[in-house]
């Protein structure tokens, strides 16, 4: 219900907010930057993982990021086994081929300019992601936009947590969709994948990857998700909880991946 | 401490017994034309200044004097002075009946020296509206709003446009004890707080306590908002009401028994939804969008001394999208009250309150399925009541048993719906109160009112509580049977003011109080959703504490049509709450282990100039104030604004009564933007532009401003009916007042950020009311 229950208050608030009206404005905001920023995510699909290291920069700036170079980047799992990532493109560590398995945990381990940083996630089991459907959008039928709905049995009696990937023709949607089973446990699982970054009409190819992630990484995603929506829910917005110690920027996520691919008629 | 005030305490009650032989004059102040009881109509002995008495809150007063010949005058804004000679040898009871100067179809509103309670009475922090100035005071879409207009006074702060919430000196919005009738209020907003739940046809006077909270008063930490609703007429039946652009509205009333009973009966209703049916979009059409809301009061005085109130409100909201979801909530609130004057001193009143609020969120989705509810039910017992000892004091003192039920969440769905059944275990608890007070006038000039209130919170079971770490995990979970305690605290409240009159026209105060807060809202979210959770004090929650002190100078001029007040405060919070990162607070049975506790600070100036009467009036009110809170969990530990900060605030009301049939008002607002957090950095995760912040609501929103105006044309006399227009214009220059700014990937320019400011009127909002009496 989380979820679904947030969609309807942002749809509720664009109800409230129809008067409104907005324009660009100008600020003058404070630099905070320089900060080590940790991408780092080990799944369970054999292939390359990769953690990126990259320093945030002010708002003013483009959106481009320096690359840390010259960590010293592994991770190792509950066997003891290391795995080493070495530094390909400036920025980007990773290791060729690497496969996770769910019930492992794996730890992180940065060493750069002196500091070290550490960071686990424990693999959750994987669910397997159903199908995915479309379906017209409630709020815009009239112009034939479409909606993503995603289908999947939720495991009972374990706390599972997932994390959805939208991309419309090779474009990642601009939104964070997580979800967790509090309401829903046990349940078989319809979850609209509810955005307004990019219409999805008939004729698109739309993918979904679905990620079971651990509760850290959802609290993570879902902080991210509230503040991404522009109301916010009202809270003051903040840098979400991390896994990484000490803190910095970013995460550590050890999760399982699988996608379908949908044409919309 | 507490003992010894209670020892100077009664020592003065004794003391005053054995003065000089005194006697009594009491009674009841009506309006002559409704019959209405007046409350705080003033009574005063011409020959003695300094024995001046007001009216309760059913019209009664009682005051007492040593034998002679005096003057008793008897007074009202806007209504005709009455004196009265008597000579006094033995307890009288002098009923009285005050004339409208509306009634009397005089334009020029002078002649009668107006009062100077604001002077005399040691009581300071209180705002009290009068509801024709509610009436005439320009508002969105020409619905008027005692809550809004309240926000017009210096230290209550609008939580924004379009939203009823308000903040009183720092405090947050559920820090304010909103009374109907002494109902309490949950959520006082209808449609996400564009509108007040209070139809102010319905309304008989409106009193905001920000400061020298009176004993009788508690169980919220910033103010009181006292709103009582009207009796009904008991001489004769009238009708009236309005048809507005977004609502229409009615009042009946009318004597049940002629001079002795009385009913009122008022309602309204928004019609968005029938142009919604008007739409070709057949999902908009079959959609809903309205409230309601009804005000309902009788009364039956079986002589002068006993006398019965019912009344009772309903309100509800409904927003929903045809087969997709919906959404409803509203208060309930009933009240029995039972008045009885034991003799010409001892008046005594017992009310049984009823209040509900509660609200559901459901979705029609077939394969999504739920109905998500949740309430919280108060019954209260109280009894209330009012001594005049002698002339110098006036005692009140009372109790109140309320027993509170939280039932936080329940969710239904259906077998193929994505989500479970979940019910999460209703919270029971009292909330009672012991309190005593005096108003001792302790010479010509000097007046104290002090008390204590005793106020304990009982939570019990039955029910599993936990206790959690810092990190949120559960350290210990005990179950508990039904009734048993699982958590007590008690808490003393001393309340003190003193005024000190320089002269006829100039006083000083000075009040010290403390307050307690044991039910808190749980809502991370600042627009009025309807989704408000409540939580008692528990064994995790402490009871929220703040102790204020204030003082200021008072002073009336030009024959006391001019006010004039300076006031300055500063308030001490203790264990104020706040949420964790990523607190997910419905329908969480956990939800007291998202919370982070945390201290406060909030001091202030207001300034307030009021021209009470004359065909020109208004005001000019103006708060510099600063909130700011402090947790360990924020912030690195430091001192934050709190959102509510307004460090300049200024509101201008004029209203101008041009001739007989016209009248105009004006309102200007200016205030310093609320405290937000903006980023200071952003970076790339997943692909995505995140934002990353470093201090907690360091940055400000634009300063707000605006100008409305208003106009009233009073329809010509009629015998049998009287008609009026309203007409209104709301952000007159249409300026564009800052709601939110939020931050995204730049719309135009590719590979950038940019801020966005949303406004929500933007644009002058033109209206017009249809008013009609008969």
């Amino acid at each position: 219900m989380k979820t679904t229950d947030f969609k309807y208050f942002v749809i509720v608030m664009n109800l409230a907010l129809a008067t409104a009206c907005t324009k660009v404005v100008d600020l003058k905001l404070g630099n905070d930057t320089g900060k080590l920023v940790i991408e780092g995510n080990v799944t369970n699909k054999r292939g390359a993982q990769f953690i990126k290291l990259s320093r945030n920069v002010a708002f003013t700036a483009t959106n481009t990021y320096p690359t840390v170079t010259g960590a010293t980047v592994s991770v190792s799992d509950t066997t003891g086994k290391i795995f080493p990532f070495v530094e390909g493109p400036a920025g980007i560590y990773s290791i060729n081929s690497m496969a996770g398995t769910a019930g492992r945990t794996y730890k992180m381990n940065i060493a750069t300019n002196g500091s070290v940083y550490t960071a686990s996630s424990q693999m959750p089991r994987a669910v397997k992601l159903d199908s995915i459907t479309e379906k017209v959008d409630a709020f815009d039928k009239k112009n034939n936009r479409r909606q993503i709905t995603v289908h999947f049995q939720d495991p009972a009696g374990t706390p599972n947590q997932y994390r959805f990937i939208l991309t419309v023709n090779g474009v990642e949607v601009k939104r964070i969709f997580a979800f967790n089973d509090d309401f829903s446990d046990g349940r078989y699982v319809n979850l609209d994948l509810f955005q307004n970054d990019i219409d999805i009409i008939p004729g698109n190819t739309v993918t979904v990857e679905m990620q079971c992630v651990d509760k850290t990484i959802y609290t993570y995603w879902f902080t991210l998700m509230r503040e991404g929506n522009g109301f916010g829910g009202g809270v003051a917005p903040s840098n979400p909880p991390t896994n990484i110690k000490p803190a910095a920027l970013g995460y550590f996520s050890a999760h399982t991946t699988q996608s379908l691919i949908l044409k919309v008629n | 401490m507490p003992r010894t005030l209670l020892l100077i305490f009664l020592f003065f009650a004794v003391f005053s017994a054995f003065g000089q032989k005194k006697y009594t004059i009491s009674g009841i102040i009506k309006d002559k034309a409704t019959g209405e009881q007046m409350i705080g109509a003033t009574v005063r002995i011409k020959e003695l200044p300094q024995n001046g008495t007001a009216t309760n809150s059913y019209g009664f007063y009682s005051l007492s004097a040593p034998k002679g010949e005096y003057t008793l005058l008897f007074m009202y804004i806007g209504y005709e002075t009455i004196s009265q000679q008597v000579s006094l040898t033995k307890n009288q009871e002098i009923n009285i009946s005050l004339t409208s100067k509306a009634e009397l179809s005089e334009v020029v509103i002078n002649g009668n020296r107006p009062n100077n309670d604001n002077i005399v009475s040691p009581q300071m922090g209180v705002e009290k509206l009068n509801m024709a100035q509610i009436n005439q005071v320009p508002v969105v879409f020409g619905e008027k709003d005692i809550l809004k207009t309240l926000s017009l006074l210096p230290g209550v702060k609008s939580a924004g446009e379009a939203n009823t919430g308000f903040y009183v000196r720092g405090g947050a919005s559920d820090q304010n004890l909103i009374l109907l009738d002494e109902a309490t209020v949950y959520n006082a907003s209808h449609f996400f707080g564009f509108f007040s739940t209070f139809n102010s046809d319905a309304i008989k006077d409106v009193s905001l306590y920000k400061g020298g909270m009176p004993a009788e008063y508690g169980g919220r930490l910033s103010s009181v908002l006292d709103i009582k609703m009207n009796e009904g007429n008991n001489k004769n039946y009238t009708a009236e009401g309005g048809i507005g652009l977004i609502s229409s509205r009615i009042k009946v009333e009318g004597p049940i028994v002629q001079d002795k009973g009385s009913f009122m009966v008022s309602a309204r209703r928004t019609y968005i939804d029938f142009f919604l049916k008007a739409s070709s979009d057949s999902t908009i059409k079959g959609s809903s969008i309205y409230f309601y809301d009804i005000n309902a009061k009788a009364n039956y005085h079986f002589d002068n001394k006993n006398a019965i109130y019912l009344s009772g409100y309903f309100g509800k909201d409904v927003l929903a999208l045809k087969n997709t979801f919906g959404t409803d909530w509203g208060n309930s609130t009933g009240t029995v009250r039972f008045n009885h004057i034991f003799n010409n001193r001892l008046f005594s009143n017992t009310s049984l309150v009823f209040s509900n609020y509660n609200y559901a969120v459901q979705s029609f989705q077939t394969d999504n399925i739920f109905k998500a509810t949740s309430q919280i039910t108060d019954f209260n017992l109280k009894e209330d009541l009012q001594y005049s000892a002698g002339s110098n004091h006036t005692l009140k003192f009372g109790l109140n048993v309320l027993h509170h039920t939280i039932a936080p969440g329940d969710i239904t769905t259906s077998s193929t719906s994505s989500f479970n059944n979940k019910s999460i275990e209703k919270r029971y608890g009292f909330e009672n109160a012991v309190y005593v007070s005096d108003e001792w006038k302790a010479g010509n000039k000097l007046t104290f009112l002090y008390g204590l209130r005793l106020s304990g919170l009982f939570l019990l079971g039955p029910g599993t509580f936990k206790t959690y770490d810092a990190a949120g995990n559960t350290i210990t979970s005990t179950t508990y049977a039904s009734g048993a305690s699982v958590k007590n605290y008690l808490n003393l409240e001393p309340r003190f003011s003193a005024g000190y009159q320089l002269n006829d026209e100039t006083s000083i105060k000075a009040s010290y109080n403390r307050n307690t807060q044991n039910i808190h809202l749980l809502n991370n979210s600042t627009s009025a959703t309807p989704t408000d959770l409540y939580v008692m004090s528990s064994n995790n929650i402490k009871p929220e504490i703040a102790d204020q002190v204030s003082a200021g100078w008072f002073k009336n001029f030009k024959d006391n049509t001019y006010e004039f007040s300076a006031e300055i405060y500063y308030k001490w919070l203790q264990n104020q709450i706040d949420y964790k990162d990523g607190a997910q607070l419905i329908g969480n049975a956990d939800v007291e282990s998202l919370l982070t506790y945390g201290t406060g600070r909030a001091y202030g100036v207001e300034l307030f100039l009021k021209k009470k009467y004359g065909h020109f009036n208004g005001w000019i009110g103006y708060t510099l104030s600063r909130t700011e809170l402090k947790f360990p969990a924020i912030n690195n530990g430091n001192y934050y604004p709190a959102r509510q900060d307004r460090t300049h605030d200024l509101s201008v009301v004029g209203i101008y009564q041009l001739n007989k049939r016209w009248s105009f008002s004006s309102v200007f607002v200016y205030g310093t933007g609320n405290a937000v957090t903006y980023p200071t950095g952003k970076y790339n995760i997943g692909g995505l532009t995140t934002f990353s912040y470093s201090q907690r609501n360091g940055y400000r929103l634009p300063s707000s401003n605006r100008l409305d105006l208003g106009a009233t044309l009073e329809g010509k006399q009629h015998k049998k009916y009287h008609s009026s227009w309203t007409f209104g214009i709301y952000n007159v220059y249409a300026y564009r007042d800052p709601y939110i700014i939020t931050f995204r990937d730049s719309k135009t320019v590719p590979n950038t950020t940019e801020a966005v400011e949303t406004s929500i009127f933007a644009t002058r909002i033109p209206s017009v009311t249809w008013n009609f009496k008969f």
